[in-house]
């Protein structure tokens, strides 16, 4: 084995690069004018647009929200209509689902850092990176033409055999619009895939890859698992509707229960899809403002895989009322527990992370302080309602819906503006207010609690959820839940005005403001169109603390073939320039 | 290209020929043995096994699977795994339920 | 190609460092798509297998009406054309231009030759009246043969499962056409064929897919 082993060995010629603090070329600047952005293949350009519309949809979606939160002030009628409230709830869910969530973080934030961290100068695929942009705004077109089309009010799921019946037209323009942002969704997971396995710089062994990386690697696995199930259903559900096909229609001797299975099959772990990447996140800003390795690196990149798979096999628990058979019942609750073991290893090493690190309280790490909380709230209410007997009263009731806003909300949320400020200033080249940030996050959290606890405690009280009325017990929680609403609101608004105001006249920011050992800090802020002016080495992890920084600005010194499937680089093989 | 480590099979136009010769062989068999009319169960096993055979040889020679990186024949395998799982998890439920689809 | 570290051949993206790294990348691409191909069709057979486990009698009964010889012959076909991919795919591999034009060629013939032949099942079928969904309106005759009242359950996903793989050939027939023409234009060489290679991949699952749809649907009865 000896043998076999030098003959793997590439020596390397590196050399130290320290990135420049005022970069006079950056992908910014590099080609300008709306064509230019258009037809980019840049993943730094295509993650800025893909947060542009992530950005557009969340106003959106999050506004309908103040409008169903404002008409649920007062028991009976406020300001709109019956019809119209049960549009409005599943346009705000549809879009935060798809339009939002399962975006957010992989395409927006892991098309900008995924490369970098790879110390690669683009994904594997550039042209399919744009295409998926496109096909994203393609199925928000077709979404706006259901709306012109008697819009849709069947909830985020469609479930048939309401969705196949009633108001075909808008139904039909929706679902088209979903089957076509699936495409999107998988050509990011085939991307990213491709581009992990494939385009590592030399020296990023699997135990060095940054644990954003191993989330987002888990993350496209269940996109690319995940999301043809769903093309199909959608599919079905399409032919249904113009034809009846009947296999989702009891009529016809087809079953309802299966469109459910088919529906859950995606979207269970397509909530992980949602997560996930979070997860990613929070692991690479703890250990940045703690200053302080990561506490167990395998077990939280592994249990990320663990979810992902475990995540596959609890879809019917979003069906326990819906009549499945009692032994896929007790199967599913079963499972469902499981999934809270590498979801709470993640949580553990997370905490584990920050005792006896150097903390610095900025604004990412404030947000990851709100995730922790949140998300652990959110998990914990998550094993409550995956308890079969506690589920059958919990079910569809407003409990539920605080449930999934602290996981989702509260959870990719979270982890979503935490990156976004942590890799703002990487972005754009400027530093937003620290003050400001810090207001916001504050806003934030306060205005969450408010908004979600009281619907815990509603729900638990039995207080349906999608109900545009409401007995008069509940008008307090209701109330209460609208005030945090809008609280939230004036956050988010505090946190754009921080951001366009950083743009602006914004403080020019270093390569490395917090002074992380991650690679995609070792660039200039903003990067230069092909990431690093030369090919970084890696001889360390990205957790590395205890390293000095400069053994993490090694380049190759001369231009040299060494990517491959073997690219062992030793400390004592490199020199130092 | 020649002396890199990473050279490409390249299969000889025989290997394919036969390849191809067995793959129709298998078709006709698998016609033949249908127009035996087996008893229930044995005729789906029968013409299942047959179609896993004609898949085993397309992805190993055709697509090259057996040359290729594992990992590839991995993600075929993996795909496979993860269909059988969502198989037999829904058939948890419509195998037990107590009335198939009540209405009808 | 091993030291060629300061020449970029033609052929590779800014972003590889070299025509391997391309290769395997596009390949390993293809096969993460092709998982992706394989539960899209999971989902169809999964409903498939579930109506069939509820209503056994139902398919063996609608299985008659569907033509084992076709179904056989366009089984032969589709190998026939898996097999001139190959073909190609190894005349790229030496340089054969006129070789790899001729096996697309003949692939994009026998693919065809495949839709022509289910062409004429589908206008059968739909002559007799056995159509999809709200369409569904038999012969007499027919309805005394598929005496089951869910038969449309059956042709629902008969009709899904090769309409969706019908439009994979033809997808595919694209892909070829646009590989002959590239080809003609001589672009590939054994330095670089890597969209030979992944449309060959993509089209070996295309008949894998039929070698499954062709026992489930024809033969089993």
């Amino acid at each position: 084995m000896a043998v076999a082993e030098t003959k793997n060995l590439t020596t390397l010629q590196v050399k130290r690069f320290k990135p420049s603090d005022n970069p006079t070329n950056t992908y910014l600047t590099d080609e300008k004018g709306l064509w230019a952005w258009m037809t980019t293949v840049d993943h730094k350009k295509i993650g800025l647009m893909y947060l542009g519309a992530v950005a557009f949809f969340f106003a959106l979606a999050g506004f309908l929200a103040l409008a169903l939160r404002t008409e649920l002030w007062t028991p009976a009628k406020t300001f709109i209509e019956a019809d119209t409230y049960n549009q409005l709830f599943t346009l705000h869910g549809a879009m935060m689902v798809f339009f939002v969530l399962v975006p957010s973080i992989p395409a927006a934030l892991g098309n900008f850092v995924l490369p970098m961290q790879l110390g690669a100068k683009d994904v594997a695929f550039p042209r399919l990176n744009l295409a998926s942009f496109y096909i994203y705004v393609f199925g928000a077109i077709f979404t706006f033409i259901s709306l012109a089309n008697n819009g849709f009010d069947t909830g985020w799921t469609f479930y048939t055999p309401y969705s196949s019946d009633a108001n075909s037209a808008g139904v039909i323009w929706v679902t088209l619009g979903v089957f076509i942002l699936g495409f999107s969704s998988i050509l990011t997971g085939t991307n990213f895939i491709t581009t992990i396995h494939k385009l590592r710089a030399p020296g990023i062994t699997w135990g060095r890859l940054p644990l954003n990386i191993w989330a987002l690697y888990a993350t496209s696995i269940i996109q690319v698992l995940a999301t043809p199930v769903l093309a199909i259903t959608i599919l079905l559900l399409s032919m249904e509707n113009i034809m009846d096909i009947g296999i989702f229609d009891p009529a016809l001797g087809g079953d309802p229960v299966l469109y459910q299975h088919f529906f859950w099959f995606y979207s269970h772990p397509a909530v992980y899809i949602m997560i996930v990447p979070g997860f990613g996140i929070i692991s690479e800003v703890i250990t940045t403002f703690s200053k302080k390795h990561i506490f167990g690196y395998w077990a939280i990149a592994l249990s990320s895989l663990a979810i992902a798979f475990i995540g596959f096999l609890v879809w019917g628990h979003h069906m326990f009322t819906s009549g499945q058979s009692s032994v896929a019942t007790t199967v599913f609750s079963f499972l469902t527990f499981l999934v809270g073991i590498p979801t709470g290893i993640k949580i553990l090493n997370w905490v584990a992370t920050l005792y006896k690190g150097s903390i610095d309280m900025k604004t990412p790490m404030l947000y990851v302080f709100v995730f922790l909380f949140l998300f652990t709230i959110g998990g914990f209410t998550g094993i409550t309602l995956g308890a079969l007997s506690v589920d059958i009263h919990l079910h569809d009731t407003y409990y539920v819906v605080a449930h999934f806003h602290y996981v989702m909300m509260g959870g990719t949320l979270m982890a979503l503006l935490a990156g976004l400020h942590y890799w703002w200033p990487k972005m754009t080249g400027k530093m937003y207010n620290e003050t400001l940030g810090r207001i916001s996050a504050v806003l934030i959290f306060i205005g969450f609690n408010t908004t979600f606890l009281p619907q815990f405690v509603m729900g638990a009280q039995g207080m349906p959820r999608r109900y545009y009325n409401y007995i008069d017990q509940f008008t307090i929680f209701h109330q209460t839940s609208t005030i945090g609403s809008y609280i939230l609101g004036v956050a988010f608004l505090i946190i754009l005005y921080n951001l366009m105001k950083s743009l602006i006249n914004g403080e020019k920011a270093p390569a490395n403001p917090w002074n992380s050992r991650g690679l995609e800090w070792q660039a200039t802020s903003p990067p230069d169109f092909h990431n690093f002016d030369h090919t970084p080495v890696i001889i360390h992890g990205p957790y590395d603390y205890h390293q000095p920084m400069e053994e993490f600005q090694l380049g190759l010194a001369v231009s040299h073939n060494g990517h491959g499937d073997h690219h062992e680089v030793t400390t004592d093989e490199t020199e130092k320039a | 290209m020649s002396e890199h480590n990473h050279e490409h099979h390249i299969s000889t136009a025989k290997q394919l020929w036969l390849v191809g010769g067995a793959l129709i062989f298998l078709t006709i068999l698998t016609v033949v043995v249908s127009n035996l009319g087996l008893p229930s169960p044995l005729d789906i096993i029968a013409a299942l096994t047959i179609a896993f055979v004609k898949a085993y040889l397309v992805a190993s020679f055709f697509m090259g699977l057996y040359w290729d990186s594992k990992f590839n024949a991995m993600l075929l395998v993996g795909a496979l795994v993860f269909f059988f799982l969502m198989v037999s998890v829904t058939l948890l439920d419509t195998l037990y339920r107590v009335d198939a689809v009540p209405s009808f | 190609m091993a030291n060629h570290s300061a020449t970029h051949p033609a052929h590779v993206q800014h972003h590889f460092v070299d025509s391997d790294q391309q290769f395997e990348s596009a390949k390993l691409g293809m096969w993460v798509f092709l998982v992706n191909e394989i539960l899209f069709f999971g989902g169809l057979f999964c409903a498939y297998i579930v109506f069939r486990a509820w209503y056994p009698e139902l398919f063996t009964q609608a299985a008659l009406e569907l033509n084992k010889l076709w179904g056989g012959v366009n089984t032969i076909v589709l190998i026939g054309s898996s097999l001139t991919v190959a073909m190609a795919i190894r005349s790229a591999q030496k340089n054969q231009t006129k070789g790899l034009r001729i096996n697309l060629l003949i692939t994009i013939a026998l693919a065809c030759v495949f839709m022509v032949i289910k062409y004429f099942e589908y206008e059968h079928k739909l002559h007799l009246g056995i159509a999809p969904g709200s369409f569904w309106n038999p012969t007499p005759e027919i309805l005394h043969e598929l005496s089951d009242p869910r038969a449309n359950i059956f042709f629902g996903i008969y009709y899904m499962m090769t309409g969706v793989h019908g439009l994979h050939v033809l997808v595919g027939i694209g892909l070829m056409i646009w590989l002959y023409i590239r080809a003609g234009k001589g672009h590939f060489n054994s330095e670089y064929y890597t969209p030979v290679e992944i449309t060959g991949l993509y089209w070996h699952l295309v008949d894998l897919i039929w070698i499954f749809l062709f026992p489930l649907l024809y033969l089993i009865e």
